[in-house]
């Protein structure tokens, strides 16, 4: 399981730095976003990926044996990256809307008014 | 202790605040208020810390590996009680400078926001916690950068937004992969597990090379520093001067903090590439920075050059080495935001910083002209100014510790800054006004009292921190020395 997922997460990075480098705007910022959940998915995998094993010390039980349970911190970590992310993605695509609507163009090549001569 | 979440829980107040209030003048005092408070809170801190070595405090009284760490060392103080000072200047200065639109529109709600975020990740002592902050300032900061939607602005948000994001990511996956491998998130934890197993089988620890590009990208060093001379000179003027000051000091406050807990054993590896990045930072930084003809552009490429200098005293790994980087940091941050504060008053006055259609600038206003005079030779390295004080500690250490090709080349990078200041102050300052325009000389000028107020602020802490270099440099060598002892921290936090 954890070799798939390993497989799929480079997967995802690939397909991200490729859409990152594309001319347009829009595809850049999808590759941002599928990035972030590529990045997203290491942190999951670090935790060790387990079959059904809630992250929770049943009821009364004095000792746990850790290999049983999943660890929970990972996915509190995640919860926290996607949040982030969220919000990250709401303002970016206001962005690019307001760009659009100055600009009228989804090219990248546009964006040389910034640029060093 | 219980001050110390005081740095991140102001600012968050004065967000809440900030919503309830409607007028835009209540809103400018309310800031001004809080920015002081913010200082005072940063002075007891840095006085506390100056008795006692260190302090810290555990959120919601987890103990140590688990809870999340507060901690603030010497370093950590400096940092914050520079970085409120900044960040006052900053605040008086955006009273006039932003215009009552973006006032209007909340601009200091997301000021206050990236103080937030600055103060956290100087007192994190947990390494997730330090990605939030740093999420927390760059959510401010890319705001800020397209406040107000001009065309320009835009085009460079969009720019610093993508570059920025990259490194984030990278230093998440950094953090995901440390925590797989460590099975813990607390500075002080890892760097004991670290110490433990001595040394990675393999040598290219994959989370400390995702971390090192990740704040080598928001440090702006080397070859990662493209976003920002791209984006800095687009927002208005009080913005692009607090991102000066504050934003890529971040980046390397993390970059040394890493170094000195991890990164530290690894040295035979570390060691040339972080001297490197820091040599070519500064090289590169500067020379480019003499062929810009934007004010704002020179002092952009300029800030790559300088942080070169701190990363070149951490790559010498004495204590004199980290001295003199804690405190060219802290010359840095007060210089360079005073230089672009200068900039803004002359986009101002003449709605351009192109330095080709600017002239006689020091006969509009002198007191202006003597403020750039004071940030620019510090930041050329000039006695008795702050950046004189900054670069012979650098040079010195960089002797003492056998870097004799370092220290020239630092030497020579503080000619060519010597050059581009004194470029700046011809074309912007002495020569006559090429547009020939009579009656744009004799415009009355604009109110500029409390901008002015602002740079005063700044102008006289670079010449404190020139005069009463001795005592700073001896707090910075404590700080230094404490940086140096990893296992002190360790036992501090962990005990």
């Amino acid at each position: 399981m954890e070799l798939i997922l390993a497989i799929f997460i480079g997967l995802l990075y690939a397909s991200g730095v490729y859409l990152i480098l594309r001319r347009s705007i829009v595809k850049v910022i999808l590759g941002v976003f599928v990035l972030s959940n590529a990045t997203n998915l290491i942190i999951f995998l670090s935790g060790g990926i387990k079959r059904s094993g809630a992250g929770f010390i049943p009821a009364g039980a004095e000792k746990v044996d850790p290999a049983t349970i999943s660890d929970p911190l990972p996915q509190a970590l995640i919860l926290t990256a996607i949040v982030i992310g969220l919000g990250i993605a709401a303002y970016i695509l206001a962005l690019k809307y307001r760009y659009f609507e100055i600009t009228e163009t989804h090219d990248l090549d546009q964006l040389s008014k910034t640029d060093q001569k | 202790m219980i001050l110390l979440p005081a740095p991140i829980v102001l600012p968050f107040v004065f967000i809440i605040l900030a919503l309830l209030v409607k007028s835009s003048k209540a809103k400018s005092i309310l800031s001004i208020a809080f920015s002081i408070l913010n200082l005072a809170i940063a002075g007891i801190i840095l006085f506390q810390v100056n008795e006692v070595d260190m302090i810290k405090s555990q959120m919601g009284s987890w103990p140590a590996p688990f809870g999340i760490t507060l901690i603030a060392d010497r370093f950590s103080a400096f940092m914050l009680f520079m970085s409120a000072l900044v960040f006052i200047a900053v605040t008086i200065y955006s009273v006039q400078s932003i215009d009552k639109e973006r006032i209007k529109n909340n601009y200091f709600l997301f000021t206050f926001g990236i103080l937030m975020g600055v103060n956290g990740s100087f007192l994190a002592g947990d390494i997730f916690n330090l990605y939030v902050w740093f999420e927390v300032m760059l959510m401010g900061s890319f705001i800020l950068i397209s406040f107000g939607g001009e065309r320009i602005q835009l085009e460079g948000a969009i720019k610093y937004l993508i570059l920025n994001l990259i490194s984030s990511f990278f230093f998440v996956a950094g953090i995901g992969i440390l925590y797989g491998k460590m099975g813990s998130l607390n500075m002080a934890d890892l760097a004991q597990k670290f110490a433990f197993t001595g040394s990675f089988p393999s040598l290219f620890e994959p989370a400390m090379v995702l971390f090192v590009v990740g704040f080598a990208i928001k440090g702006a060093l080397f070859p990662f520093f493209f976003w920002l001379p791209a984006s800095y000179h687009t927002p208005p003027p009080a913005v692009s001067a607090l991102f000066a000051g504050l934003l890529t000091k971040v980046g390397i406050y993390s970059l040394i903090r890493i170094y000195t807990l991890f990164l530290f054993h690894f040295d035979y590896f570390w060691n040339p590439i972080i001297l490197w990045l820091g040599i070519l930072s500064m090289v590169i930084g500067v020379i480019t920075a003499t062929s810009q003809f934007d004010f704002r552009k020179v002092l952009s490429f300029h800030i790559i050059s300088q942080v070169g200098y701190v990363v070149i005293g951490l790559a010498f790994y004495t204590i004199s080495g980290l001295a003199a980087a804690i405190f060219f940091l802290g010359h840095n941050m007060i210089s360079k935001t005073n230089a672009f504060m200068v900039a803004g008053w002359v986009h101002r006055e003449r709605k351009t910083l192109n330095m080709k259609v600017l002239g006689e600038m020091f006969n509009k206003n002198t007191l202006w002209g003597v403020l750039f005079f004071i940030s620019a030779f510090s930041l050329a390295g000039l006695p008795p100014l702050s950046g004189f004080a900054g670069k012979y500690l650098i040079i010195k250490a960089g002797i003492e510790s056998d870097h004799i090709f370092v220290a020239l080349i630092a030497l020579f990078v503080g000619l060519f800054t010597l050059f581009s200041m004194t470029k700046i102050w011809i074309e912007v300052f002495w020569k006559n006004n090429p547009t020939e325009n009579a009656a744009e000389n004799n415009t009355k000028a604009l109110p500029h009292g409390l901008m002015l107020t602002g740079s005063i602020i700044l102008a006289l802490s670079i010449i404190a921190m020139g005069i009463w270099a001795a005592p700073i440099v001896e707090f910075c060598e404590k700080a230094a020395a404490d940086l140096l002892n990893t296992q002190k921290y360790i036992n501090f936090v962990l005990k």
